[in-house]
Order: structure tokens, then C-alpha cells, then sequence
């Protein structure tokens, strides 16, 4: 026994107590998440309606070329992700050096404040959005009053649209912002002071010196927004309700719908699934090549 | 830069599994797994603990008088949630989770009866005498002759009007009984002139009022045999017409949501409303707008079989083949849904009109309403259900209504060419028919 141990390097011996941290993780990852992958595939390429499913190769596949409510959801999804995620990282990223200040006051308080919206339930904060504004709601009062004419803002597909964008914003810049508030704390303040010194100006340190340190955190930030809005739904089923018509529906709202709302049709859900599946692997790749020059 | 990879993807997975947990637990908790073990108690499914919770406890506090011991355990689960867990257990073959009974949207009982056959009892041999319901109703619960549900509540369609509204315009309920639409759409104008407030207000981008005139005329988007009825379909293209002069003359003005619909009824702003009766629980919950509304029916279609009668929504009780206890159940329901007098006239108060023949013939159902200016509205609504044509709904309803619902709302908020827009509905459902 005691030889076997003597026969690993304390290099290896270190490694293998990582793996073995790791194992626990991993083995939790393949069950949870990589075995209903592999299920998910499988059923892809089944076809039929409710349990009478049969094998039938790619044609599930071959369906969604022709399907033009896949094409109007797939459009939807990427006018949200293309619009919303730059606006809300952009976004973030200046709220979070403003509050990375070290002489403002009540910056706890500011904080909080921004990153509460992110604690609201997707459900009731989509309520209040859909009632703010509703034909006699809030904003149209508001407008009301100063004279210019409601908005049927639902009625529209171009301001349903806006609409879900401004309440995805709303929602999600608080939740990115703590992500670049921690990694400013990783910058040397010093090296702020020195490029000061140097004359640098706010805006110069900012693109020289914060944006680059916080590289790995954009990265991060980047991928985990453009996951998440591939994969939105309750706000296109509470918001909108993915109208008028099918206007505003996100691909996961059509998938849903496709299993739970018409007749139920697993396979070619799964198969939908496994779309944005690879859309998300793909845009990922993209951004960590781009994003990652080291 | 590996490190940063792995922890990158790491972050990702933790992040993508925290979501799925938060969204894991929202499932209702504590519902009563299963079918009932004991060979007295039913094990139900239904929604709205003023409605049909009341009622099916009440018929319960019925049976249990003559049979001691009885009892139901019911769990509030919403309809939709039921629909998705019957698809849920049906595909991942865990029938054994099934309640006795639960309660189904009359609309999505030929699709699941259709689909998923293996979670129905058939009870065409139970005992229950199905021919004393309105043929309308037990239409919907029917399949290849077969019944596999027990109507519950009568949806009949009813024209609530202010007849104070109605009278500063000149108009009295009369003008607006059993008249044509195209006669309905002037006097609209005539009204909205007058008043300033609009006919109708209705949820935009919901074909309700479309499928409720298809009904009055004993069609739907499906024909008989199944096939898809929207393009050349008549009826349908003249409701859609219909639904679209009214957005143009301002007649009928569209809402967001169901709050704001409920809304309007309430504070005023509207002058009529067209839909199922179970309205006039919302209507009611507006005292001080007692006397100011009356019932009369929906104006009818130019077209063959046209009536002034439809039917909107409603909902039957169904027998599960995982309830161990069949003879129960099918005893239960025949002394009481399908056999109590005392059970309906109870549950009248919390607006749950019958659709069973012998309910309407007793005294509560010969009562005048306060609220409705003295009208015998609960013998009107068995009246008006037992005129109402039957239609055939179809396992693919859903499919079909959604892609009226998008046509409906291009022709009226982005001016879409009607005619193509019917012909894209059509393709839509068809495509989505061929699974």
C-alpha cells in the first residue's frame, strides 16, 4: 500500500484530489443536464401525436425549414437578443463604474436598488408591465395628460416588441451588474491613481484600463444573457401572450405551445429544442473566440 | 486560458441549473396523489373554489346523506395545469397518479379524448341517462358515440345589454332581440353616435366572439370528417367581416387583457357584451349596476341554420381508468350531477346554471332576478341552451382557433387582405395537423 502511494508523484496525487472535487459536479451535470440531452434527441426524431410516437429520421428537422411560424418565433428571439442584450450590458457596465466610486455616498442603497428588479418574480413584474401599458394604463394616462395621443401599445407588433425589450432591460441590468461590480473589485485602484497621474481621462481609463481587466466578466456576462434570451419565455407568455398574432412569440413559447397548448407534438418540440440547443453552442464558441485573445 | 474555459462553462451550468430548480418548484405541492385507496372516498381534480370546487363538494354533502362514510378529496388545480399534467403523465406513462374524477374545458375534451383515450372511462354503460342533458352540451364529451364525460355547466351564449345605455340612444331591448347582425351593426352606429361608448369591448387577438357565431350557425372550423373548414368557409369569412366593420366603426373596441374586458363592463364603458353566461357572475359583482342590465340573445348570421343561440366555454366532469372505484363514481354522479334536483338549485346561487333538463323545471329556476330587472334568467339560459346547434369541435380545436386568432388580429390592427389571411390560416392549421 504504502508503495502504491509512493509510486505517485506529488504532482499527480494533487491532481487526482482535483478530479476528485470535480467528480461529485460532473457526475451531476452528465445525469441532470447531459442524459435529458440525449433523451431530448432521441425523441427529436420521433414524430406523432401525443404517446403514439414513431421513429422517422430528420424529417422533424426537415419540418422546421418549412414551418413559417419557426421562422416568425426564430426572428422574434433574435430582435431581442440583437436589441436588448448590448443595450443592457452596455448598460450595466456604466452603472456599475458609476457605483464603483469611491466617494459616492449611499452606495449601498443604489445597489440595492438596481439590482432589486432581478428579485421580482418574472410572473408579476410581466403583470405590471402588460398593466402599465394597457390601453387606459399609466403610460397612456401620461401621455393623456400631456396631450399627445394613447398608444395601443399591444396592438402594434413593432411596440409589443419594444415593449418586451424595455421590461427585459428593466429586469436583467441590475442582475449583470453585479457580475462587473465584482470584477471591479479585482482592479487595483492604484492603477487607476497612476493613469490619473498620467492624465488619462475618465472616459480614456474607463476603455483602457476597466474594459480589458473586465474582459473575462463580459465574456461571462455575454454568453449567460445571450443563453438566456434564446431561451425566454414568461415574459412572451405573460407579457404579450406572444401577440398580436404571433408577433412577439420567442421560440421557447412556440415550443411549449407546440407540447401544451395545440396538439401536444413532442418530437418535433424536442427537435425545436435541439435548434436552439446548437444556437446556443454556436454563439458561445463565437463569443469566446472574439471575446478571448489571450 | 483551459481554466478559464472550464470555469466559464461551469458558471454557465450552475446559472442554467439554478433557473430549472426555481422553476421546478413552482409546481403545485401537496396534491392528492393518485386515485382514492379506500373503497368510499373519489379523489378530484378541479378549478375555482366558487364554482365547480363548491359544486362538487355540495354534491358530495348530497350523496353522503343516503351513502354513510362518503367523501371527496378535492384538490384545486387550475385547468390549464391539468390539461399539462395529463400530457405529462400520459408521456411519461404514469397513469397511476390520475385523481378519480377531474374537470375539462369542453373545448380540450376531444383532443385528449382523441390523444390520449387510455385516460377516460367510457360511460355510455354507466347508469347515467345522457339524453336528459342538452344535446349541445353532451356533443362536446362524445366521441365515435362513446360518452366520456359528465356535463357539468351550461355556457349558453347571452347578450348582456344597459338598457339605460340602450334607452338615452333611443333603443329598447327589443330592437336588439333575435335581430341579424348586419340589423345589429347599424343600430351599433346609431348607439356609439349617440352615446360615445362602443357596442362590444373583447380581448384582441381572441376569436371568441368568431367561434361563438360559428356555433349559432351548428358549424366550426372542422368539417365532419374531420378536415379543416376555415378557407371557403362562409360563415366564418362573413363573421370575420363582421367582427372587422365593427373595429372600423369603432363599435367594438379591443382590450388588452381580461382585466381591463371585466373592467369595462364594470365601470361603465361599454354598453353590451356578447359571451357565455358564466359573465354574469363579473356583471353581478357590480351592485349598484343592479336594474341597469338585461339579458337577451346574440344577433344571428345571415346564412343557412343561422340561430340567435351559441355556446362559449363550459366545462365536464370526466371518470379516470385509473379510479378503482368505477361503481362509485358512476352511483355518485347519478344521484347527483345527473339526478339531483336539490344539488342545482343550490349551486344556482353561486351562478352554476344546468345543463341537465329536469334542474330547470323547479322552483329556483322559475325565480325572478333582482339584479336583472326581474327577468327569469335561469329559465331563459335553459332556454336558450336547448335551441343552441351542436358543432363539431375537433381534437385539433386549439390549433385551428390560433391561427383565426392571428388572421383576426392582422385584418384588424395591420389592415391585412382578408381573403389571404383566411387562406394563411388555413395552410397554418393544416401544417399543424400533419404532426
Amino acid at each position: 500500500m504504502n508503495d502504491r502511494n509512493k509510486g505517485l508523484t506529488l504532482e499527480k496525487k494533487k491532481n487526482l484530489i482535483g478530479w476528485g472535487f470535480l467528480l461529485p459536479a460532473a457526475l451531476l451535470i452528465c445525469w441532470m443536464s447531459f442524459y435529458p440531452m440525449i433523451q431530448a434527441f432521441i425523441l427529436s426524431l420521433k414524430s406523432g401525436i401525443g404517446v403514439n410516437l414513431k421513429f422517422n429520421g430528420f424529417r422533424n428537422y426537415a419540418r422546421i425549414l418549412k414551418d413559417p411560424t419557426f421562422r416568425q418565433t426564430l426572428f422574434n428571439t433574435f430582435f431581442y437578443l440583437i436589441l436588448q442584450v448590448p443595450i443592457m450590458l452596455v448598460l450595466a457596465l456604466a452603472l456599475a463604474s458609476m457605483l464603483n466610486n469611491k466617494d459616492l455616498k449611499f452606495k449601498g442603497l443604489f445597489r440595492t436598488a438596481i439590482f432589486l428588479p432581478c428579485a421580482t418574480s418574472l410572473v408579476s413584474y410581466s403583470m405590471i408591465f402588460r398593466a402599465m401599458f394597457a390601453n387606459d394604463g399609466l403610460i397612456n394616462t401620461v401621455l393623456k395628460r400631456f396631450g399627445a395621443s394613447p398608444v395601443g401599445w399591444f396592438s402594434n407588433a413593432w411596440t409589443a416588441r419594444i415593449i418586451i425589450v424595455i421590461a427585459l432591460i428593466w429586469r436583467w441590468t441590475g442582475y449583470n451588474m453585479v457580475f462587473y461590480l465584482s470584477g471591479l473589485q479585482n482592479i487595483e485602484y492604484s492603477v487607476y491613481e497612476a493613469a490619473r497621474i498620467d492624465g488619462a481621462s475618465p472616459i480614456q481609463s474607463f476603455f483602457k484600463i476597466t474594459v480589458p481587466l473586465l474582459k473575462p466578466t463580459i465574456l461571462l456576462t455575454a454568453i449567460m444573457s445571450t443563453n438566456g434570451t434564446l431561451q425566454l419565455f414568461d415574459e412572451s407568455i405573460n407579457l404579450t401572450k406572444g401577440g398580436p398574432g404571433k408577433s412577439t412569440m420567442t421560440l421557447s413559447h412556440y415550443i411549449y405551445n407546440t407540447s401544451f397548448v395545440q396538439t401536444p407534438k413532442f418530437g418535433y418540440a424536442a427537435a425545436m429544442s435541439i435548434i436552439i440547443l446548437i444556437m446556443v453552442a454556436v454563439l458561445a464558441f463565437v463569443q469566446m473566440k472574439v471575446g478571448d485573445k489571450r | 486560458m483551459k481554466n478559464k474555459i472550464i470555469t466559464v462553462a461551469l458558471l454557465t451550468a450552475m446559472a442554467v441549473s439554478l433557473t430549472s430548480c426555481g422553476n421546478g418548484n413552482s409546481g403545485s405541492s401537496g396534491a392528492t396523489r393518485g386515485a382514492a385507496e379506500d373503497d368510499n372516498t373519489l379523489n378530484v381534480w378541479c378549478w375555482d373554489p366558487n364554482f365547480n370546487i363548491y359544486a362538487m363538494k355540495k354534491a358530495a354533502e348530497i350523496y353522503a346523506e343516503d351513502h354513510e362514510g362518503f367523501k371527496v378529496n378535492v384538490t384545486e388545480v387550475q385547468s390549464e395545469d391539468i390539461e399539462t399534467k395529463l400530457t405529462t403523465y400520459m408521456s411519461s406513462n404514469e397513469l397511476d397518479l390520475l385523481p378519480d374524477i377531474f374537470l375539462m374545458q369542453d373545448n380540450s375534451f376531444q383532443k385528449y379524448a382523441s390523444n390520449y383515450p387510455d385516460i377516460f372511462t367510457d360511460l355510455t354503460d354507466s347508469g347515467i341517462d345522457f339524453s336528459q342533458f342538452a344535446e349541445a352540451k353532451t356533443a362536446y364529451s362524445t366521441i365515435d358515440g362513446r360518452h366520456l364525460g359528465v356535463p357539468f355547466d351550461n355556457a349558453t351564449v347571452i347578450n348582456a345589454m344597459r338598457t339605460d345605455l340602450l334607452e338615452q340612444a333611443g333603443y329598447t331591448l327589443d330592437d336588439f332581440t333575435d335581430i341579424t347582425w348586419s340589423d345589429y351593426l347599424e343600430k351599433a352606429k346609431d348607439v356609439k353616435e349617440k352615446t360615445g361608448l362602443p357596442m362590444l369591448t373583447l380581448q384582441a387577438g381572441s376569436p371568441d366572439i368568431i367561434m361563438m357565431m360559428l356555433q349559432s350557425c351548428g358549424q366550426s372550423l372542422f368539417k365532419k370528417d374531420g378536415s379543416v373548414n376555415i378557407k371557403g368557409n362562409k360563415v366564418l369569412k362573413q363573421s370575420m367581416e363582421i367582427y372587422a366593420q365593427m373595429v372600423k366603426d369603432g363599435t367594438l373596441r379591443e382590450v388588452t387583457d381580461n382585466d381591463q374586458y371585466i373592467g369595462s363592463l364594470n365601470n361603465g364603458s361599454v354598453v353590451s357584451t356578447i359571451n357565455g353566461c358564466w359573465i354574469m357572475a363579473s356583471i353581478i359583482d357590480q351592485e349598484d349596476q343592479a336594474g341597469s342590465w338585461e339579458l337577451t340573445t346574440m344577433p344571428r348570421l345571415d346564412a343557412e341554420d343561422a340561430s340567435n343561440h351559441s355556446n362559449n366555454g363550459g366545462s365536464s366532469w370526466a371518470v379516470t381508468s385509473n379510479c378503482k372505484n368505477k361503481k362509485l363514481a358512476y352511483d355518485f354522479f347519478n344521484e347527483t350531477f345527473a339526478g339531483s334536483t336539490d344539488l342545482y338549485d343550490d349551486i344556482i346561487q353561486k351562478g352554476a346554471v344546468a345543463t341537465w333538463a329536469p334542474a330547470g323545471e323547479t322552483d329556483a329556476y322559475a325565480e325572478e332576478s333582482d339584479f336583472f330587472s326581474g327577468q327569469k334568467v335561469n329559465s331563459m339560459l335553459i332556454d336558450y341552451g336547448t335551441q343552441t346547434p351542436s358543432n363539431y369541435t375537433g381534437p385539433f380545436y386549439y390549433d385551428a382557433r390560433d391561427a383565426i386568432g392571428v388572421a383576426l388580429s392582422n385584418v384588424t390592427q395591420q389592415g391585412s387582405d382578408l381573403d389571404s389571411e383566411i387562406d394563411t390560416a388555413q395552410e397554418t392549421a393544416e401544417f399543424n395537423m400533419e404532426g
